[in-house]
């Protein structure tokens, strides 16, 4: 097992429980070999170790243990023949190497913990199976969390890309190299950046590397460009990137051209008369002076780059889509062009305007409570939720059926007639009444019960409430197993079995035996739980000894 | 819930209810009661709308003979449908407490952009274009003509079919007499309205005008003496007007008579001039009897019986209606030609005051003297201009109106300057302010009273509420205005926690005082501890930032040295960055992005200017502005000298020192600009006053009391990283969860709490607590 992984470091002359061996750092687990043994007799994933600690400088050991989340740790003692000064080499060189890969695995552990434990918070019966399986061995807790809480695991499995910082070109520091040139470290996360935020350079860079010049010849003339200093007002024609500014001057003077889907904001349709020219004072009450071109320009860039990069975030699928087809835009941009400018602009949606309106107007402290909402409908089968039963086209009248329904029964009941050959005797009727009245032969049980749960005391009930949640939720799984095609379900059912009895002997005759032992109560308050598990346990006898006859 | 207001009956369509909600309530009530003006300031956020609108129409319900009318004037588009929704929300809750429908007819009324429905002229992205191409459409004459061309197809002739709109002939066919059913209309519920039956949305609002109980629109409608005789004449007296948002509604006073004429308007002027010469040349040789008929109308000293029908009326006089002369037209001017003449003389005229070379300043009196000495023109045609000028139009049948502005500007200026004589002034300069190096002549008619635009307004109707969240200090607005208030009232907010955090940061963490003020504005230890202080804040605060400088041009120099000094580098590391530029749809998209980066939680930055379209419309509720930092204070430019002039009429006129008004201006609009991020109660956020001089008592003073009384002494004069340390530790409080429960009976009451006798009591203690 030990030859499908990548070793990273291979210490020998490690001591642990006092026996020698060589430690192993093997790309996702730490493994010690005994000296003379070929499987590894420690091992662990890194991501199950919560810390490792290393014996202080003064110490006569080189040691270092590692801490594991559950709260065991393991020690292990460098004790190189060579002295002290190469076992404590030794012993840095996993430390370091521990202290790189630990951080990666560990944040992946937490997050999972942290969402796991929040999910048991928020949800109560969750929580409750979860103290009657888990805690109490009756299944563990992987087991709990792929059987028993996938779905809410699933629902918050989606995955969130890192967005761009808005200083990224700022964090690229140039260094002077000492000989008057400027030396500009790029690493991949901000290359990446550029090209979700600035697309236009992305394809062309696609256009030049290689074909025309080198990687780093691209990126050199990439910031000696104006396109990379933000306040460029001349462009000159021989400029690598001048089309690419010609480019994203034309995206946002589109979108200025687009009407703005929020109308509180649009500026330009707040005022609701113009003075007209000449009336009232001109401008000259805002601000008096005048002003740099070459700054509004920058300020212009501002405002562009920050929308780049809030785009960039919004839509990383738009990105790559542009960035797959880095030549197309050209060729449908006409079309495009075209298509929209022969449309009108669209009306705005005045269903939308009117939900912001009363949004932006409604005081929420002043109005009532809203009554709490439902449980919301969740349909694991929408088509069957949709298409149920199907109405009978002949009898959707013009009516409405309640009233066609009353006619109908109006009718009925005016030519109603009593067959009189089909009824019982008074005799019998009067028994058959007797026996279903309450007391009655054919009441006696149902009576009983519900006596028996209005006299149950509160902690029991309320115990007795969650064992039937858990039950149920086990049943169910139990049952959701047949029919058993596949081999992982016969796994499963087996195993849902084995779940049932544990959780019939810890749970339910614990609870027999003490709480309703307690309270003086008989064993009707468990006959019902008893009687579900004992059809499951039936069912799974006949299911494997049906088995069993096949396989013979 | 149903209140008992004072003895009246108030729908309230909330379950709960703000004490300065009901204080406020209270107090318009009595406002209302003694028929007259009130002044009433109550921080944004609380409620301002709903408030007004349920007491009124409650009262209009109760008392229908005593107010009649309610006309709602706000500053913005979007600020108009806010209003029309809270009005449906509240006629949807009077229905369903009375059990049944209300007769009530609530609409927006906005320009022909807003509202026009026709498929090729909606398209139209600019005001005036749509204006001019629906006059174009269905102006009398135009009709007439298409007319005409109709029948004359009908024989057989083959004359081109004139446009007209469908719409409003289709209005005019059917829709005459019909009535708008009761219910609120928004404005794209008119629309919805014109296009099922086929009738031209903004004609039905303007013909309802006068059967709706609330008419909601701007300002202009009602102050500006051009479109308020179109729009407003027939509105009756028993009305209650209310103008939200009022903090600058001496601005929009003085705008909407103030005038001014450059050089290239006065040529294209002349254009206009020999353009209708030829026209009427013509029309003599054609028609010469049109013009006859105009001529005896004119003697006859009839007003135009056209001018009846509404859709003729896109020109009014720009004057008052009391000042409008009852008298004939001055023979001088009666023909077309001479008429002309006069203008063309009238155009010369103003081209050779143009040619200045240095500043000149002269009352309207001196005006009118210097025009008689040189051009022989007396006073009183000119006071005839702009009536003459539109009787004229209409004989010639113009259309194209956009084309024949300029005229019409000098038309109106002409008439203005010999109508006034008092509170306006005349400057000529021969260059911009912005650039003081081209020559490029103005001439200035300037307003300077503001009171003049809105004294019909006051004198006309039975109430007039000014309202606002920043009207302090409140003794101000009535001198400007010159209008005695009956109640005068600042309410502050009760808060169930400190939620708002009033700042004022004095010096940089070097201990560099850090001002606005014009010696140091360009220091570069200034402009960094400004940086620093951003960064800072932009570190510590969540979500929104927004950040409001003096003026454009202080913004541009200070963005281009934080440049050069890496702030703007620092600032993007922490938040997205956005800034507010002179181009309306630039800001726009960069506005409509910084709401995304806040909402998608990447946080962003604005920086944007005072007195600029942002900090005038835009709200910065919750996440979207949880920190404001106010870099300088906003005074207005004092070197112009419309502003010297106004400054020196307030001081003669009206007792008001230049530096009060001065400061009173830039304190508000700095608070404007503050309290844009709080927008109730439930949300919270840091206002950072950037500079020395907020700590003065007389800027101190002048802010709102909502604001003033969360200022504490020991938040006067701190450095940007006490600033910092307060606002980490307060953010960590206002983070907590905030439910209902922590606001009832403080800051949030129910209707029982409300009615307890120590709550009635509190709130009279409250209301007495007047300023």
């Amino acid at each position: 097992m030990t030859t499908t992984e990548d070793i990273l470091l291979q210490v020998n002359n490690v001591r642990h429980k006092k026996s020698d061996g060589t430690l192993f750092l093997m790309s996702e687990r730490i493994g010690w070999l005994m000296g003379s043994k070929d499987t590894f007799s420690v091992s662990y994933k890194y991501a199950d170790i919560k810390m490792q600690k290393i014996s202080p400088d003064g110490k006569a050991k080189i040691q270092l243990q590692v801490v594991l989340h559950d709260g065991g740790a393991s020690t292990f003692h460098f004790n190189s023949p060579d002295g002290e000064p190469a076992q404590r080499a030794d012993r840095d060189k996993v430390k370091e190497l521990l202290q790189t890969l630990l951080p990666k695995f560990k944040r992946k552990v937490n997050k999972e913990l942290e969402e796991k434990e929040r999910l048991l918070r928020e949800n109560p019966s969750l929580l409750q199976l979860y103290q009657d399986l888990v805690i109490t061995r009756i299944a563990t807790a992987d087991e709990f969390w792929a059987q028993h809480a996938s779905e809410f695991l699933n629902k918050t499995n989606v995955k969130q890309d890192v967005g761009v910082s808005g200083a990224f070109l700022a964090d690229i520091k140039p260094q002077t190299d000492g000989c008057n040139g400027l030396k500009y470290n790029l690493n991949v996360d901000t290359i990446n950046s550029i090209y979700k935020t600035y697309p236009a350079v992305r394809r062309k860079f696609f256009e030049y590397v290689p074909g025309r010049m080198s990687e780093s010849e691209f990126w050199t003339r990439f910031f000696q460009s104006h396109y990379f200093h933000r306040d460029r007002i001349n462009l000159s024609s021989k400029d690598l990137f001048t089309d690419c500014a010609r480019q994203d001057e034309k995206v946002i003077q589109q979108e200025l051209q687009e009407e703005l889907d929020d109308p509180m904001l649009d500026l330009r349709r707040m005022t609701d008369s113009t003075v007209g020219d000449g009336y009232g004072s001109d401008s000259s009450a805002v601000g008096v002076g005048q002003t740099n071109t070459a700054t509004v320009s920058m300020i212009r860039r501002f405002n562009q780059h920050s929308i780049n990069v809030l785009k960039a975030s919004l839509t990383p699928e738009g990105a790559a889509a542009a960035a797959a087809t880095p030549a197309k835009p050209q060729q449908n941009g006409q079309s495009n062009g075209e298509a929209s400018s022969a449309a009108p602009p669209a009306e705005r949606d005045p269903a939308a305007k009117r939900a912001r309106l009363e949004e932006r107007t409604c005081y929420e402290d002043l109005e009532a409570a809203p009554p709490s909402a439902g449980q919301p409908l969740s349909l694991t089968k929408v088509e069957r939720y949709l298409s149920g039963p199907t109405p009978d086209l002949a009898q959707l009248g013009s009516e409405p059926p309640s009233a066609s329904a009353a006619r109908r029964l109006r009718e009925n009941v005016l030519h109603w007639r009593p067959f009189t050959n089909k009824v019982l005797d008074p005799q019998t009727a009067v028994s058959v009444l007797g026996d279903l009245s309450p007391g009655g032969a054919l009441m006696k049980t149902s009576h009983k019960d519900r006596n028996a749960s209005a006299d149950l005391p509160d902690h029991v009930k309320t115990e007795l409430a969650a064992i039937y949640r858990s039950a149920g939720e086990l049943l169910r799984h139990f049952w959701a197993c047949f029919p058993v095609s596949t081999p992982a379900l016969e796994e499963k059912v087996a195993k849902m079995e084995d779940t049932l009895h544990k959780f019939h002997q810890l749970k339910i005759q614990n609870f027999e035996d003490t709480v309703c032992r307690q309270a003086g109560l008989g064993p009707e308050v468990t006959a019902h739980l008893n009687q579900m598990l004992s059809a499951a346990y039936a069912k799974y006898e006949s299911w494997r000894s049906l088995r069993r006859s096949l396989q013979r | 819930m149903r209140l008992n207001v004072d003895g009246l009956l108030v729908y309230f369509p909330y379950d709960y209810i703000y004490p300065e909600q009901f204080s406020y309530m209270l107090e318009l009530k009595k406002g209302l009661d003694a028929k007259g003006h009130l002044v009433l300031e109550m921080p944004s956020g609380t409620g301002k709308t709903i408030s007004l609108l349920s007491l009124i129409v409650s009262y209009m319900l109760e008392r229908p003979l005593e107010i009649t009318k309610l006309v709602y004037c706000s500053r913005t588009v979007p600020e108009i449908e806010k209003v029309l929704e809270e009005l449906a929300k509240l006629n949807r809750f009077i229905e369903k407490q009375t059990g049944q429908k209300t007769k009530l007819v609530g609409l927006a009324v906005s320009s022909r952009k807003n509202l026009c429905i026709h498929p090729e002229v909606s398209q139209e992205r600019e005001g005036k274009v749509v204006d001019s191409r629906c006059y174009g459409l269905t102006a009398g004459y135009v009709r007439a003509r298409a007319a005409r061309a109709d029948t004359a197809a009908g024989d057989g002739d083959g004359a081109d079919p004139v446009p007209t709109c469908q719409f409003f002939e289709q209005l005019e066919e059917s829709g005459r007499d019909a009535t708008l059913q009761a219910g609120i209309y928004s404005l794209d519920d008119l629309k919805h309205y014109g296009r099922e039956r086929g009738w031209c949305p903004y004609f039905v609002a303007r013909r309802a005008i006068q059967q709706a109980n609330i008419i909601v629109y701007s300002y202009h409608y009602l102050l500006d003496p051009k479109i308020a005789e179109v729009v407003s004449k027939e509105i009756v007296q028993s009305s209650v007007v209310v103008f939200d948002e009022a903090h600058n509604i001496d601005n929009v006073c003085i705008d909407s008579m103030s005038v001014h004429i450059n050089k290239r308007m006065l040529e294209r002027c002349s254009n206009n001039i020999s353009a209708m010469e030829k026209r009427i040349a013509n029309l003599k040789e054609t028609d010469a009897a049109r013009l006859q008929d105009e001529y005896q109308r004119m003697v006859d000293g009839l007003r135009d019986a056209q001018m009846k029908r509404e859709n003729n009326q896109l020109l009014a006089n720009p004057v008052l209606p009391d000042q409008i002369l009852q008298e004939a037209v001055p023979g001088n001017i009666r023909t077309a030609e001479h008429f002309l003449n006069f203008m063309k003389r009238l155009v010369e005229y103003l081209k050779m005051r143009l040619r200045v070379q240095h500043v000149v300043q002269e009352s309207p009196a001196g005006f009118l003297k210097d025009i008689f000495n040189k051009i022989c023109v007396d006073r009183k045609p000119l006071r005839f201009c702009a009536e003459r000028l539109t009787s004229m139009i209409r004989t010639l049948e113009l259309t194209d109106m956009a084309d024949l502005s300029p005229l019409v500007l000098v038309s109106h200026f002409a008439t203005l300057v010999s109508t006034y004589t008092k509170g306006f002034t005349i400057i000529v300069e021969p260059s911009d302010d912005k650039t003081p190096n081209v020559y490029n002549p103005i001439l200035y008619f300037r307003c300077l009273d503001s009171s003049l635009a809105i004294k019909p307004v006051f004198e006309r109707y039975q109430s007039v509420v000014i309202t606002s969240g920043t009207l302090s200090p409140l003794d101000m607005y009535p001198k400007i205005l010159d209008f005695h208030p009956v109640i005068i009232t600042s309410f502050t907010m009760t808060l169930a926690r400190p939620c708002i955090l009033p700042m004022i940061v004095t010096k940089g963490n070097d201990q560099v005082t850090i001002s606005s003020k014009f010696e140091s504005r360009e220091d570069p230890a200034v402009i960094r501890n400004y940086g620093n202080l951003l960064v800072d804040m932009v570190t510590a605060v969540p979500d929104g930032v927004v950040c409001f400088f003096t003026s454009y041009m202080y913004m541009e120099s200070v963005v281009s040295s934080w440049y050069d000094q890496g702030i703007i580098t620092q600032l993007q590391k922490h938040k997205l960055l956005f800034i507010e530029t002179q181009d309306a749809a630039e800001t726009s998209l960069a506005l409509l992005n910084y709401i995304q980066a806040c909402e998608n939680g990447r946080g962003a930055v604005l920086l944007s200017v005072a007195r600029g379209k942002v900090s005038e419309g835009v709200d910065f509720d919750h996440h979207l502005g949880r920190c404001v930092l106010m870099f300088g204070i906003p005074y207005m430019y004092t070197q112009s000298r419309i502003l010297k002039a106004r400054l020196e009429y307030l001081r003669d006129t009206f007792q008001i020192r230049e530096n009060d008004f001065l400061t009173f201006d830039a304190v508000r609009h700095a608070s404007q600009c503050v309290g844009r991020a709080m927008r109730g109660k439930t949300d919270y956020g840091i206002m950072v006053f950037a500079d020395k001089r907020f700590q003065r008592s007389d800027k101190r003073t002048k802010l709102p009391l909502w604001i003033q009384e969360h200022l504490k002494d020991s938040m006067c004069n701190l450095s940007t990283e006490e600033a910092v340390q307060i606002s980490k530790r307060w953010l960590r409080r206002m983070a907590q969860p905030f439910s209902r429960q922590d606001q009832l009976g403080i800051s949030l009451l129910t209707l029982q709490q409300l009615q307890s006798e120590e709550m009635q009591n509190k709130m009279r203690e409250r209301v007495t607590h007047r300023i």
